[in-house]
């Protein structure tokens, strides 16, 4: 593309690198912002900036907060006791979505695959497991995809939490297999996390 | 089941080109190199969605194409079935079964059954064990669907196992619990695949030795016997038993992934004491038996592609293949040949409902029959 602003040029650059946006659609968005008033762009961009500037990782479960402790963990109505493992923040929202589920969250941040150079060090493991031997927990749902990532981490996780009183169950089977959990639609993935069964160890069926 | 048409756009070296064929037998005639075995070599893909030659896809498109496509039209118990395969070497693969994209490709295999006999395979005996095991898995994913869904999950397991085998030499920290878990996880596919193979040799040995009578003319024993670990120890045992092993090396050393058909011929391995004559019997009993079994076993009796052999056997070998092919029970065929005189008498031979084509530098020619 021949631009004759180097300021152009360079905006279309930086949403070019954002996932999903290609040059055409990047230049699009560009010439949008270019004829709007500059006070409405400039609050654009501090909604973005400040966005980042103020979002964290909660201290407790890893999903993204704007408090050192996200609302999930905060919210004294939800049950303290469940604790729901789950790969991504989309997860969560997912779930969220459902309407199901009140107990608390686990974000793992992915699932074990040696050959992505992800191994259990990469993954919020350790604090997990930190989380379910604290005490006062009675129930670790994995709610993970059903792939063979997805079973290697379950296994993994179930022979590093050995915690007393603490039951692991999984989310029911045939929900989106080989699939993520984010494209299930609400209404299994609510039933499968209320159905949920005792996690038996793995391996063969 | 026979197909009816099919069309290759940049596939190898036809740009476009239309085949419309026989339900039993098809003739592509042309001098090597003018790209028969790319007719046959298409038929192959639009049944098992891959090259029969193992080619990556990148190869399969026409030379400076960026894409091909396959389109074929069986039919199949009376129903019509219209596969499409389109491709974008290392970007896009996709494969539609009546206009409906299949999700996982591994779903399309054992549809369409489908044996290919060529002069290369030899191989079969000659080379390491992967080749054996690539025949009894084509065979077995071709029967039983479930098969090659095992087999794919086996693989993704083990290829992980082994990363992660490196990955913990490197780092001098051994994870027991995570190599239990991807232990645990190969057991179940491993047993599953151990098991069918096993069962396969039962009933595939019979024929094959029938079908290596027929065409050696010779009595000899031939056995085809499965070599895998598993045959005496429990799966779960062996993989205890060679954990220090795969530390040390690093990868993952017992498993059906290492099992082998031991051929031999009068109690004698054939790949060391076979004649080239035995040696081509054996390989040639062994795709015949491959093709009876599909057809046994399968509702769809499998299209048979032959490239090129009656110009690589000798005239006895050529004479009791045709006697065999002859007898009846075989389906849809397509043969290619060099030489229009033999090609014409085999033909006669048959007395069967044909199509010829004379295929020139990428380009097919209907042959009208005289
Ligand atoms: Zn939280």
């Amino acid at each position: 593309m021949n631009f004759s602003s180097k300021l152009i040029e360079e905006a279309v650059s930086a949403f070019a690198s954002l996932p999903g946006i290609g040059r055409k659609t990047a230049l699009r968005l560009v010439l949008h912002l270019a004829r709007q008033q500059p006070e409405a762009v400039e609050q654009f961009a501090e909604a973005v900036a400040k966005m980042r500037r103020g979002i964290r990782e909660c201290e407790r479960c890893h999903n993204l907060s704007d408090t050192p402790v996200c609302n999930i963990c905060a919210d004294p109505r939800r049950d303290q006791s469940l604790i729901c493992v789950v790969e991504g923040i989309r997860d969560v929202m997912a779930i969220e979505d459902t309407g199901q589920y009140r107990g608390l969250y686990h974000v793992l941040g992915g699932v074990i695959s040696p050959i992505e150079g992800v191994g259990p060090a990469e993954l919020n493991i350790d604090s997990l497991i930190q989380r379910a031997q604290a005490g006062g927990v009675r129930e670790v749902i994995m709610a993970i995809s059903p792939t063979i990532e997805g079973e290697t981490t379950i296994f993994y996780i179930s022979r590093k939490l050995k915690a007393p009183g603490v039951n692991i169950s999984t989310i029911a089977r045939g929900i989106s297999f080989g699939g993520e959990l984010e494209y299930a639609d609400e209404l299994t993935l609510g039933r499968s996390i209320v159905a949920r069964v005792p996690y038996k160890g793995g391996g063969e069926e | 089941m026979h197909l009816q048409y099919f069309i290759l756009t940049n596939f190898k070296n036809y740009e476009s080109q239309r085949i419309d064929c026989s339900s039993q037998l098809n003739c592509f005639l042309g001098r090597n190199g003018m790209g028969k075995t790319n007719l046959l070599d298409a038929i192959y893909y639009l049944c098992l969605g891959k090259s029969h030659f193992n080619l990556p896809d990148s190869l399969l498109a026409r030379h400076g194409a960026d894409f091909f496509r396959l389109e074929g039209c069986f039919t199949l118990e009376g129903r019509q079935e219209r596969i499409v395969a389109k491709v974008i070497p290392r970007k896009k693969k996709e494969l539609e079964r009546n206009n409906l994209p299949y999700q996982r490709l591994s779903e399309h295999v054992g549809l369409l059954p489908v044996v290919m006999i060529a002069p290369d395979d030899t191989y079969l005996a000659t080379e390491g064990s992967e080749a054996r095991r690539r025949f009894l898995d084509n065979t077995l994913s071709q029967l039983d669907n479930d098969y090659l869904q095992q087999l794919i999950t086996y693989n993704k397991v083990l290829q992980q196992r082994n990363a992660l085998l490196k990955q913990m030499a490197d780092s001098g920290r051994y994870n027991a619990a995570l190599t239990e878990a991807y232990d645990l996880q190969l057991l179940g596919p491993g047993r599953a695949i151990h098991q069918a193979r096993q069962a396969f040799m039962g009933r595939f040995h019979g024929l094959l030795q029938e079908k290596y009578r027929i065409i050696s003319g010779q009595a000899e024993a031939i056995d085809c016997a499965y070599d895998s670990r598993l045959n005496e120890t429990p799966f779960d045992q062996l993989l205890e038993e060679s954990r220090e092993k795969d530390r040390i090396l690093q990868r993952t050393t017992a498993g059906i992934h290492r099992d082998d058909l031991n051929l031999s011929i009068g109690g004698y391995p054939l790949k060391r004491f076979a004649s080239q004559g035995q040696l081509k019997s054996f390989v040639l009993a062994l795709r015949l038996a491959q093709y009876r079994l599909l057809q046994v076993e399968k509702k769809a009796i499998p299209i048979l592609l032959l490239d090129d052999i009656f110009d690589k056997l000798d005239n006895e070998r050529v004479r009791r293949l045709l006697g065999l092919l002859l007898e009846g029970g075989f389906g849809q065929t397509f043969i290619t040949d060099t030489d229009e005189n033999r090609l014409s008498a085999i033909v006669e031979h048959f007395g069967r409902d044909y199509v010829k084509y004379a295929v020139e530098n990428g380009t097919a020619t209907k042959i009208q029959a005289p």
